[in-house]
């Protein structure tokens, strides 16, 4: 039989076991959570790492984007420094506005500490011409140490360009020695005429690493340099062979002008000569000339018919002889500015018509036909139209006199832009090249069978030509032996309606 | 007579001219009789001890201050190479300047003290807004030296400071106190009286991987994370590349990749630049930096830049309390130019798109800056040291 205290036990017992199976079931069920829980912390702390892995490459891509960048900036900055730098220097021709120019741009723009310039005087010696970040000492010093390195020198002439990421090291070292600077970059300055420079860029510490970008931009300011230096020199060549030039110009053109003036004074004094001598002579001619005619008359006695037939060769001669000095006094007169056009308003289509008048004659003696073509377009002008007749009057006469018969005569008339044009044109016999060039000298007479028989003074076409030049125009002539000539002439009208006004 | 503001500028090659050109311009543009401060920011490529004795002879003799820069932020562009000079006369401002030099790496504290001091000493008993100060950037814990400022000036006085640099070779940094040029020292600049101040500064770099527990530090080094040797970190991140890095070329990177520190309830991260690994493996920061901390390895583009540099003068502007700023002077970090590079401008622009196009906008690049920031646990800001930051001072 139990006891109430083993009951109790018992019940103590029981209610114990109950509880540790409460609690056995609740640690269980916990014993999961805290699993889940470890499992889900595990989780996070992986996925907290992946994060950070995944950090850890954006930060190296990032790295990468910055460099990549700033290289990039780099870059543009350059070739933006270099394109302004090429622009500043290509437009100046000096050499030493080239370096100053150089000096200003280089390194504002190119962005580099140091900068330097050397190029070679006439004594084969390098000179600073840019020294930015050095000073003058540093400089002399530079020029100085690097000449002496002859191996350097030679491989840098032969168009080799160095710099801290590309140099043996035999050859970085001594750079470095020499301008003590850890990134460089040091290359030729080539010309026609090959090195006559250098040219170095560089940056004291490793902030600033010298790239591949850096080496090309130098080597392509460096061609720059030496492309505006040979334009400079060859400018420098032009400008003083122009100057030598102007200057042989400028003393001949002296030597002329004493010529001419000398010319001039030699004409002067023979149109001055002529003028006298014409007017000397036409005095007694006039008396020679009357006595005859009194003679002819028979009013002094009866005159047998030899001596009138010499009396009126006397008259013949005498009035040829007036023509001829009428003719020399006129081209002295037009010379010496002593005559002057009687200008009007004329219509050149009535000189041309006047002239066939007066001379068809003579063309229907020797059956030559007579064309005249005057443009419409022609207008009215300023001239001295008994002066430009008598012009027609030659050349229509000299073109009667060697035009065989049966030829033709034709005279044209063209206004063309403020000139009027005249041309006579004949089939005649023509003449040489050599002729034509001594056709209005005064006196000169082509060699040729019809002046040999018909006589003339060599005036005539002298005096056309200075008649047409007293109205501002020109002369000349074209002619082929054997088809014919044609002489042509200018009248500008211009001025003649600026003299009206 | 209100403030009146001149800012000249030249690129010219020689020093003197560069000089003679920007005080000139600075003085012409400012108009006024009497010149009672004036700043020069220059570039590396000019040797102070040249462009000093003109800039003091042009500007009168006048307070000058300045420092050497990375790259100057003009109104129209940004400038690696140049003189840019501010000047500035106001009867409504009052202005005190001083300056430590050679500052004793052992007693950083102590130095700040000393100029906190200074500067008081020159600015005499007037309220004070808001105070500048220009810290050479090779001396590797500025907190020290902002706690000394802060022991003298005050908790949670304002004040914005920048680390002075040079063109990333991170040796050839110079500071310029009247006719003296410094190095390894500060200058501190307070001003007063009635004026309107606005000061905002954002980073916009964003962290990126796995958290990372700081596990040792002490000071402005971090010796260890997550038990690790620190530089591991940036080996483990640079991959391989990095182990044979130079420091100047792992400095470069870092400033690219600076560490992040989270602080609770903080907008952004604190960043803190590498400055220095020593032999042990420990990260020299530009800031102290607590054991226990969570560090992030952090990551900017030029997006989150542009965005940081809107918000920034978003920020000043609000200070502003609606008046119209006469200056708008930015401390950014020459991470910031680097990561940039040719579109550095856009931040300018972004400022501008704040303030409008008629307010002068000029600037330097540092290696460490120092603004107010707040956090969740404080009620007002505390000036903080940040790298890779942009700070947008408006001055009214």
């Amino acid at each position: 039989m139990l006891n109430i205290p083993t009951y109790i036990l018992f019940f103590a017992g029981f209610v114990f076991f109950i509880f540790l199976g409460i609690i056995a079931f609740l640690f269980i069920g916990k014993n999961d959570e805290l699993n889940q829980s470890r499992e889900t912390v595990e989780k996070m702390k992986k996925s907290f790492q992946a994060l950070d892995d995944q950090a850890k490459l954006i930060v190296q891509t990032d790295l990468e984007l910055n460099k990549a960048q700033e290289a990039l900036d780099k870059r543009f900055a350059g070739l933006d420094a270099l394109q302004k730098t090429s622009r500043l220097i290509s437009t100046s021709l000096e050499e030493n506005e080239i370096f100053r120019r150089l000096d200003q741009s280089l390194m504002a723009e190119l962005g580099f500490e140091k900068n330097l310039i050397l190029v070679y005087d006439d004594n084969n010696q390098l000179n600073c011409r840019v020294h930015i970040g050095f000073s003058q000492e540093d400089t002399k010093y530079i020029a100085m140490n690097l000449q002496k390195e002859d191996d350097l020198v030679s491989a840098i002439k032969e168009g080799n360009t160095f710099s801290s990421i590309n140099s043996p090291l035999s050859r970085r070292e001594i750079i470095v020695r020499i301008f003590s600077v850890e990134n460089f970059v040091l290359t030729p300055i080539l010309t026609q005429h090959g090195c006559i420079g250098y040219v170095f860029v560089g940056n004291r510490s490793n902030a600033e690493p010298i790239t591949e970008g850096d080496e090309e931009l130098i080597s392509i300011l460096a061609n720059q340099v030496g492309q505006s230096l040979d334009n400079a020199h060859l400018f420098s060549e032009v400008f003083r062979s122009r100057q030598e030039l102007e200057s042989k110009v400028k003393d001949r053109t002296k030597e002329l002008e004493g010529a001419l003036a000398e010319v001039k004074n030699i004409s002067k004094t023979k149109s001055e000569f002529i003028s006298a001598v014409s007017h000397e002579l036409r005095t007694p001619l006039t008396s020679i000339k009357g006595y005859a005619s009194i003679l002819m008359t028979g009013k002094l006695g009866e005159v047998p018919e030899a001596v009138k037939d010499r009396l009126g060769k006397i008259n013949i001669h005498s009035d040829n002889l007036v023509k001829l000095i009428n003719d020399l006094l006129d081209i002295s007169r037009i010379e010496s500015g002593k005559v002057e056009m009687n200008f009007g308003r004329s219509n050149i289509g009535n000189i041309v018509e006047n002239v066939h008048d007066l001379l068809t004659p003579q063309l229907r003696d020797k059956n030559i036909q007579w064309e005249a073509i005057i443009d419409p377009k022609t207008p009215e002008t300023l001239l001295d139209s008994s002066q430009i007749e008598r012009v027609f009057i030659n050349l229509v006469g000299n073109a009667t006199k060697f035009t065989p018969s049966g030829g033709k005569i034709t005279v044209k008339v063209e206004f063309d832009n403020s000139v009027i044009k005249a041309e006579v044109t004949d089939t005649g016999i023509g003449m040489k090249e050599e002729d034509m060039a001594k056709l209005f000298s005064e006196f000169y007479r082509v060699d040729n069978q019809i002046n040999q028989t018909v006589k003339g003074t060599g005036l005539g076409l002298a005096l056309a030509k200075k008649i047409v030049e007293a109205h501002q125009g020109k002369m000349g002539v074209t002619s082929k032996v054997n088809v014919g000539t044609t002489f042509y002439f200018s009248l500008p009208i211009k001025q003649y309606f600026e003299k009206e006004k | 007579m209100p403030t009146q503001i001149g800012i000249g500028f030249s690129e010219a090659l020689n020093p003197e001219q560069a000089a003679q050109e920007a005080a000139f311009q600075s003085k012409t543009n400012l108009n006024a009789d009497r010149i009672d401060l004036a700043i020069a920011l220059c570039t590396v490529h000019y040797q102070p001890e040249q462009t000093i004795p003109i800039l003091q002879k042009i500007l009168n003799n006048s307070n000058l201050i300045g420092c050497s820069t990375a790259g100057i932020i003009m109104p129209y562009a940004i400038k690696n190479q140049g003189i840019a000079v501010i000047t500035l006369s106001s009867d409504d401002m009052k202005i005190g300047i001083g300056s430590v030099n050679n500052i004793n790496a052992l007693n950083t504290r102590e130095e700040g003290v000393a100029l906190a001091i200074d500067c008081l000493n020159d600015f005499g008993k007037h309220g004070r807004q808001i105070s500048l100060f220009l810290i050479d950037s090779l001396i590797e814990n500025n907190s020290l030296f902002l706690k000394g400022l802060q022991e003298v000036w005050g908790d949670i006085f304002p004040i914005v400071g920048a680390g002075t640099c040079d063109d990333f070779h991170f040796q050839n940094t110079f500071q310029i106190f009247n006719d003296q040029t410094l190095h390894h020292s500060a200058i501190g600049i307070i001003l007063g009286g009635h004026m309107q101040i606005g000061i905002g500064a954002r980073h916009g770099w964003k962290p990126l991987g796995k958290p990372r527990t700081i596990t040792k530090a002490e000071g402005n080094l971090i010796k260890e994370i997550e038990g690790k040797k620190a530089s591991n970190l940036y080996y483990e991140y640079f991959g391989e590349e990095a182990k044979n890095m130079t420091m100047s070329k792992l400095g470069t990177l870092a400033i690219l990749y600076p560490l992040g520190i989270y602080i609770e309830g903080n907008e952004e991260f604190l960043l803190r630049n590498a400055v220095n690994i020593l032999d042990d493996g420990s990260i020299v920061c530009q800031g102290d930096v607590s054991a226990g901390s969570q560090v992030h390895l952090m990551i900017g583009n030029k997006a989150s830049c542009k965005q940081a540099a809107y918000d920034a003068a978003l920020e000043a502007q609000k200070n502003l309390l609606g008046k119209l700023p006469n200056i708008i002077i930015v401390i950014e970090s020459m991470a910031r130019l680097k990561l940039l590079g040719r579109t550095a401008f856009e931040e300018v622009s972004a400022i501008r798109e704040v303030f409008g196009p008629n307010i002068p906008v000029i600037g330097l690049y540092s290696n460490g800056e120092i603004c107010p920031m707040k956090t969740a646990e404080e009620t007002f800001k505390r000036p903080l040291i940040q790298n890779g930051t942009i700070v947008v001072l408006a001055l009214g």
